[in-house]
């Protein structure tokens, strides 16, 4: 992307807070920026910005202090065969935003290059081995894989797990958009069941169902004798491991103790016809149609997002005794939950989260 | 009513479990080498903590009557299998249980030492590492790269270097040398992590709640940890920290959540603080028999409320 900008945008972005620190290389940062790039160095800047290039007399996007010549490129970090990979991919390119879908952004021939010392982190990413990407934005839908092809079961372990540390790391210093910017807690579990959700759940003022977790069968037949008391004949049954599900009727709770005798489990009480919600950035997208309720979730939601640091997430609401409530939480959303207008609503979204630095840059432009 | 969760084998829950009777506190222990095992329980998350019980083989706990839980979970090796489970089934039967306790932990109001949301961050050393820069210690200039000329650089730059993993795993601190430096292509298959080495000795914090014990640490070793399988000796000594660096530190463990947490620290002859990590299951038996410092006494004191 090369664009012109006289100095005085640069004076007008600095104004707005955009951009610090330009015309400002320490000695520190040059030598830092000298040892990570080949190219001429140009202005180090602490935000995702654009600024000139005085050397080279040209503007580039910078990331975080260090300069990259190349074009800017957004990452969907994922599976090509992903839907959701597959449509952001789509609408970026019918933008003409490069993107490209990366399973491993390490696997060779990639060349990573991730530094943090007092001046704070500076990364740089070239997936061709060669030429520098200026990473522009990214939507994390899945970690890494690493092909275990070839690789001694341990060492694959090992190398697995080396690559999931680095990307955590270099994912969590970038100041571009990163859609689903992971903490540790849900880099490493990202998968969890409702209820590993319910605290944050109850803190954000969202709804659940009644549930116990148990494995002592008196607490069990006194859950069942609560949810019978109010007309409910059975009782969602699931591990504390997944986000399996099993309904417990009439006829199986004698089968229970036996279970119970082996494992704690959880109980919750049946739910109607699920409606979900997917949060995208500032939206919320409601499919098939929006709850009476949906205003007053609103807010909880958006704490819900804002709590976790993730800007894409999907939760399941569903009628139970007492209204409606959440019956289910995935930090990677799935597509194929949610019919064609939704997801072409929540593709857009992320397109837009993604390239919400694109429309700056495209107002700075129409400034100069 | 304190709830000790763990297994009497290990050396850190039995001093745990004997400073808690030496206070003449009343605790319960959940002996994870058998859970569920032996144990019932049944909870309610009700969106104001949990309700409910946990039952032992001669005693039951309210959930509210908790005023704290330390819980130091067993490796495989520590657990005992449930009678006519296959392997595999045990491994998902360990899982389960693991689950369920920290599903449990994560709801109750008091006390948990610790919970396990906090400890991940130690997956990833040089995420932690920004965490930790960005509460205020300053940490050891990093380079995580598979590029070797990336490598000849930093260490042209800093000249006496180091290298360990960037997980948890395979974690062992090694200088890089000659021979390290001849190998460096092999890093086109996956990235490492290089520290510049940084001269000067090594500080053990332990933060309890919102109490601070350090300890100097002599040894001659790389990573004193490992001295013993050198031959080399380790020698503690109780030392105070600078003020701003104990309250980083303090702030490091409550960005991770983290009510205890051990922070290694080096400070250079010129006075300056460095931090290397955070170890959110410390085993700081190692560092009480060798410093004196009064931690598991101030980790009783938090559990009792």
């Amino acid at each position: 992307m090369a664009m012109t900008m006289r100095p005085v945008v640069a004076k007008r972005t600095a104004a707005k807070g955009l951009v610090r620190g330009i015309g400002v290389v320490g000695r520190h940062t040059k030598r830092i920026a000298a040892s990570l790039s080949s190219a001429s160095l140009g202005f180090v800047v602490s935000l995702s910005s654009v600024v000139h290039d005085r050397l080279g007399g040209r503007v580039v996007r910078l990331t975080r202090g260090v300069l990259w010549g190349g074009d800017v490129l957004h990452l969907l970090l994922g599976h090509p065969h992903d839907p959701c990979c597959a449509g952001v991919l789509e609408r970026l390119q019918a933008r003409g935003v490069p993107a490209r879908i990366v399973t491993d952004p390490l696997a060779p021939p990639a060349r990573f290059v991730w530094r943090l010392d007092a001046s704070g982190p500076i990364g740089r990413l070239a997936l061709d081995g060669a030429c520098d990407e200026a990473i522009d934005g990214v939507l994390v839908r899945a970690a890494p894989w690493l092909d275990p092809a070839g690789w001694d079961p341990a060492d694959h372990a090992y190398m697995q797990a080396e690559t999931q540390a680095v990307l955590l790391a270099w994912l969590a210093s970038l100041p571009c958009p990163v859609v689903n910017r992971a903490s540790a807690a849900h880099w490493y579990r990202p998968r969890l069941p409702l209820l590993a959700w319910r605290p944050l759940l109850a803190q954000c003022a969202l709804p659940m169902p009644d549930a116990v977790v148990t494995n002592a069968p008196d607490a069990a037949e006194r859950f069942r004798r609560r949810l019978a008391a109010d007309g409910v004949p059975g009782a969602v049954c699931t591990p504390l491991t997944s986000a399996a599900a099993w309904l417990v009727g009439p006829a199986d709770w004698p089968r229970l103790a036996p279970l119970l005798d082996r494992t704690p489990v959880c109980l919750a009480e049946p739910h109607g016809a699920v409606t979900t919600a997917c949060i995208v950035g500032g939206e919320i997208v409601w499919d098939p149609v929006p709850p009476a309720e949906a205003p007053a979730l609103a807010s909880g939601l958006r704490r819900l997002a804002e709590a976790t640091g993730l800007t894409f997430v999907e939760v399941s609401f569903a009628p139970v005794r007492e209204g409606l409530a959440v019956v289910a939480v995935d930090a990677r959303p799935a597509l194929e939950h949610f019919s064609a207008p939704a997801a072409d609503r929540i593709l857009d979204g992320l397109a837009d989260l993604l390239t919400a630095g694109e429309e700056s840059d495209a107002a700075l432009e129409a400034l100069a | 009513m304190i709830l000790v969760c763990g297994g009497l084998l290990d050396g850190v829950t039995e001093l745990v479990c004997a400073r808690l009777d030496a206070c003449g506190y009343t605790w319960h222990l959940l002996d994870l080498a058998r859970f569920p095992t032996g144990y019932r329980l049944a909870w309610r998350p009700t969106g104001a903590g949990a309700e409910g019980h946990i039952a032992g083989p001669d005693w039951t706990v309210d959930l509210a009557d908790l005023s704290g839980v330390y819980v130091r979970f067993l490796g495989p090796e520590g657990r005992l299998p449930q009678p006519d489970a296959s392997p595999e089934d045990g491994v998902a039967l360990r899982a389960e249980a693991d689950a369920c306790l920290n599903a449990l932990f994560e709801d109750l109001r008091c006390p948990v030492v610790n919970r396990v949301g906090g400890g991940m961050s130690n997956n990833s050393k040089p995420y932690q590492a920004l965490l930790l820069q960005r509460a205020g210690l300053e940490v050891p200039p990093t380079l995580v790269t598979n590029d070797p000329a990336a490598v000849r650089a930093f260490h042209d730059e800093h000249g006496d270097v180091i290298y360990k993993s960037a997980s948890g795993v395979r974690s062992i601190v090694r200088r890089l040398g000659a021979e390290q430096l001849a190998r460096l292509d092999a890093l086109r298959d996956g990235p490492a992590q290089f520290q510049a080495f940084i001269p000067g000795e090594n500080v053990r914090v332990h933060t309890v709640g919102e109490r601070v014990f350090a300890a100097r640490v002599a040894s001659e070793a790389v990573d004193y940890r490992y001295a013993h399988l050198d031959g080399l000796d380790v020698e503690m000594t109780p030392v105070a920290l600078p003020p701003a660096v104990e309250a980083a530190c303090l702030r490091a463990a409550r960005d991770l959540d983290l009510l205890l947490a051990g922070i290694d620290l080096k400070v250079t002859p010129d006075g300056d603080w460095y931090c290397f990590e955070v170890n959110p299951c410390p085993g700081f038996i190692y560092y009480e028999r060798h410093s004196g410092l009064p931690i598991s006494l101030a980790l009783a004191e938090l559990l009792r409320g």
